[in-house]
């Protein structure tokens, strides 16, 4: 535990959903490699499996051929022991938890008593949340109650982070920062991280790779490496370089190689 | 809401005030309607008698109340856990819903002695309700809070603990809201059907023979009242908890849809059929008790058609089935018209009916066994005054079925008609009747066993006919072959005009 992730493999994976009594393969043989303690950007156009995908690397999804292996581990085992932070796209929270409660689920589930709680004051106050601690959800704006799931993904201090495009719901600016404090927080403990999004330059800022599906089956069209060192300063966005990588991802995205 | 509450004060203290007029010059049915003045009057003459019977009825709804509502909350958690027991309990469940409970109540009195029938009488009273909404309340989650709990390892049992139980507390308030009223009236009948000594039931048969109708209605008022306090507090404590808990986002759950083979399925259900049979032997079975007097679905069988006797038994059973079943069939197609004609006036002027259903609401939380004598005084011990009963007791959940699926037309669908000229009664015919008619279909499957609980209690208490006057002859006759008969068949009726309105419905709705 602790300092640094695990590495995430997903070999092959074929998955296939019944629509209406007639298969639709949703992912084609997909493969993805993520070394321990890399940042993963997952980026498609909408119903291209990339949800799928992430559900299937925590173990939510049953594959119908292919493996995923954290470390040498099937993700279930890595899931009950709390290893992996999740975040999805709607926050999910439990309307009558205050933010400190619905930050503490992960920790009730596992059964985690006493010190394991002393890290939420610390994450309400990295998501700008101090003074909210005993708000319920509906009193929170739609921002803020994203920003209480992204707290709860990390409240396990997880080994693997899993996020499915957390800040879809925020406005540009949020978004800008809630980026900022995302890089702070993998840079600090290098949890290998996956994020799935629909924002290109959100991707490319964040991430070593960026991985683009194509639709309808999903599959991998391209991979972009992103070569700039982090820390990453939002002067970035303005960044020549930055932008020819957007574009080439942009290109992908479009079909056009 | 202001105005509407004002109109609301307003049309009630008019009509104490009638009331009270039409009372003191004795206008209903020659002083068969006494004021509300004479009603307190004759209540405070009678205030040291009230005490123990209230305390009696009291007691008994409490704990038959508690009983009721802890076998509903772990029923509907087995269900949701393990979807299969729910399939096989259907037969229980609908058995519970539909039962008259007038029908059971002597057969309780002979299986549990002394108390025991009357709590059993509250809480089978208190489950059904409770039961539906706790599974429904249970089963409606947030599938992406569920996903956050698997995350982190949850199974089945952590989305319990930590999702469902405490999601499920708005809706088991619900529940719980029309289950306290049900546990009192439940109280008051078994009171009234197992000749105990205490309990505003037992008062009730004791005041039926004196010429007082102002103590009747004081009876019927004050059961009616605590009837009523047992809703409010429900209802108090279900708006503190929704207040606390709105859901921040929408999402919809469903039923699991039925797993498993066809063979499988049919399996279910013919052990769903038979399962009501098997547990009424098996309490029989662990009670000990005399097969002479505690008759198991064999006894019965036997005795309808075993014995040189069994062909008068048979021959009795019918002519009462022959004459409860048309009137029940024709009160609640009465009930049903009251309230469709209600929900129709209800949409079309809403002033109306808003006025109108404070006085609805009283009469529905009266019981029935108080409101059956008041009935006779006015309406004579003819077919009228079973079918007045009849009416009385089916068209209130008839129509608020009903003003809820008018409330659902879309809007567009009224602006459209609007559109070419119809308003008015022409844009109900060609709108909101066609619309409204599934859930015609849902009000009857409401009302089918209170039509059939009201037609007995009038058999029983007033026109000497039907299965209800069978019921209560035989109990005089201790004619135990023919109370469980009775018993049995009136539960089989009911539950065979229950299946009737579910599948009228789904014809309806598949549409």
């Amino acid at each position: 535990m602790g300092g640094g992730g695990r590495a995430v493999v997903i070999e092959d994976v074929v998955k296939t959903f019944l629509v209406r009594g007639s298969p639709l393969t949703v992912l084609d043989h997909v493969s993805l490699a993520c070394p321990p303690g890399s940042f993963i950007a997952l980026i498609g156009p909408s119903g291209c499996g990339k949800s799928t995908l992430l559900r299937i690397a925590l173990g939510l999804e049953h594959v119908d051929a292919g493996r995923v292996l954290i470390g040498d581990e099937a993700p279930d085992a890595v899931r009950r022991r709390g290893e992996i932070g999740i975040a999805f796209q709607d926050p999910a929270l439990l309307p009558w938890r205050s933010v400190t409660a619905n930050i503490a689920l992960p920790l009730d589930v596992l059964g985690r008593r006493g010190t394991a709680r002393d890290r939420i004051p610390g994450l309400i106050r990295l998501v700008g949340l101090a003074g909210f601690e005993e708000a319920l959800p509906g009193e929170l704006s739609g921002g803020m109650r994203q920003r209480v799931a992204i707290a709860r993904s990390l409240v396990t201090d997880p080994d693997i982070l899993l996020m499915d495009e957390p800040f879809g719901a925020l406005d540009l600016i949020l978004r800008r920062q809630m980026n900022v404090e995302l890089q702070r927080i993998w840079l600090e403990r290098r949890p290998t991280t996956i994020l799935v999004t629909h924002g290109i330059d959100e991707a490319v800022f964040l991430a070593d790779r960026v991985v683009v599906l194509g639709g309808r089956p999903g599959r991998i069209v391209g991979i972009v490496d992103v070569p700039f060192p982090h820390p990453r300063p939002t002067t970035m966005f303005r960044d020549p370089a930055f932008h020819a990588l957007t574009d080439t991802v942009s290109a992908l995205l479009a079909g056009e190689e | 809401m202001g105005t509407g509450r004002r109109a609301t004060a307003l049309t009630l203290i008019g009509i104490v005030a009638l009331w009270e007029i039409a009372g003191d010059l004795d206008l209903v049915a020659s002083g068969a309607l006494p004021s509300p003045s004479e009603i307190l009057v004759a209540f405070w003459r009678d205030k040291a008698d009230y005490w123990p019977h209230i305390l009696a009825t009291v007691r008994t709804a409490a704990i038959g109340f508690v009983i009721g509502n802890a076998v509903a909350i772990l029923a509907a958690i087995l269900f949701v856990r393990v979807p299969a027991s729910e399939r096989l309990a259907r037969g229980i469940n609908i058995a519970i819903f539909a039962l008259p409970p007038i029908a059971i109540v002597p057969v309780l009195v002979i299986a549990l002695p002394g108390e025991g029938a009357r709590l059993a009488l509250a809480a089978l009273a208190v489950y059904f309700p409770t039961m539906t909404a706790m599974t429904v309340g249970l089963r409606e989650i947030d599938p992406r809070v569920v996903d956050v709990v698997r995350a982190y390892g949850g199974g089945d049992g952590a989305v319990m603990r930590w999702v469902r139980l405490r999601s499920s507390l708005p809706a088991l308030l619900g529940g719980l809201r029309v289950a306290a009223p049900n546990a009192v009236l439940g109280a008051i009948l078994a009171e009234f059907g197992s000749g105990s000594r205490y309990g505003l039931g037992a008062y009730l048969l004791g005041s039926l023979g004196r010429a007082d109708p102002a103590r009747l209605w004081g009876i019927g008022l004050a059961a009616t009242a605590i009837a009523g306090l047992g809703y409010a507090l429900a209802a108090l404590a279900a708006k503190r908890v929704t207040d606390a808990s709105r859901a921040v986002t929408i999402a919809s759950g469903a039923m699991p849809p039925a797993k498993g083979r066809g063979q499988q399925r049919i399996a279910i259900a013919v052990a769903s059929f038979l399962l009501p049979f098997v547990v009424w032997w098996l309490l029989l079975w662990l009670g000990g008790l005399s097969p002479i007097i505690a008759k198991t679905p064999l006894g019965v069988f036997e005795y309808l058609f075993l014995p040189p006797t069994g062909a008068s038994a048979r021959e009795r059973l019918l002519a009462a089935l022959v004459e409860t079943l048309p009137i029940t069939v024709l009160g609640m197609a009465a009930g049903l018209a009251v309230a469709f004609l209600l929900a129709v006036l209800g949409a079309v002027r809403p002033g109306i009916v808003r006025a109108l259903l404070p006085i609805a609401l009283v009469t529905q939380t009266m019981p029935l066994v108080a409101l059956t004598p008041l009935l006779v005084l006015i309406f004579g011990r003819g077919i009228a005054v079973t079918v007045a009963i009849t009416v009385s007791v089916t068209f209130f959940p008839a129509y608020v079925t009903l003003a809820q699926g008018l409330a659902m037309v879309p809007r567009a669908a009224f602006d459209l008609v609007g559109a070419y000229g119809a308003r008015g009664w022409t844009a109900m015919r060609l709108v909101a009747l066609p619309a409204s008619l599934p859930w015609l279909f849902a009000a009857a499957r409401l009302a089918v066993p209170r039509a059939l609980l009201g037609v007995m209690i009038a058999e029983w208490l007033a026109t000497g006919r039907g299965l209800g006057n069978l019921l209560n002859q035989s109990r005089g006759y201790l004619d135990y072959g023919m109370i469980w008969s009775v018993a049995l068949v009136s539960v089989l009726v009911s539950v065979a005009l229950y299946q009737a309105a579910v599948m009228l419905e789904r014809v309806a709705t598949r549409r």
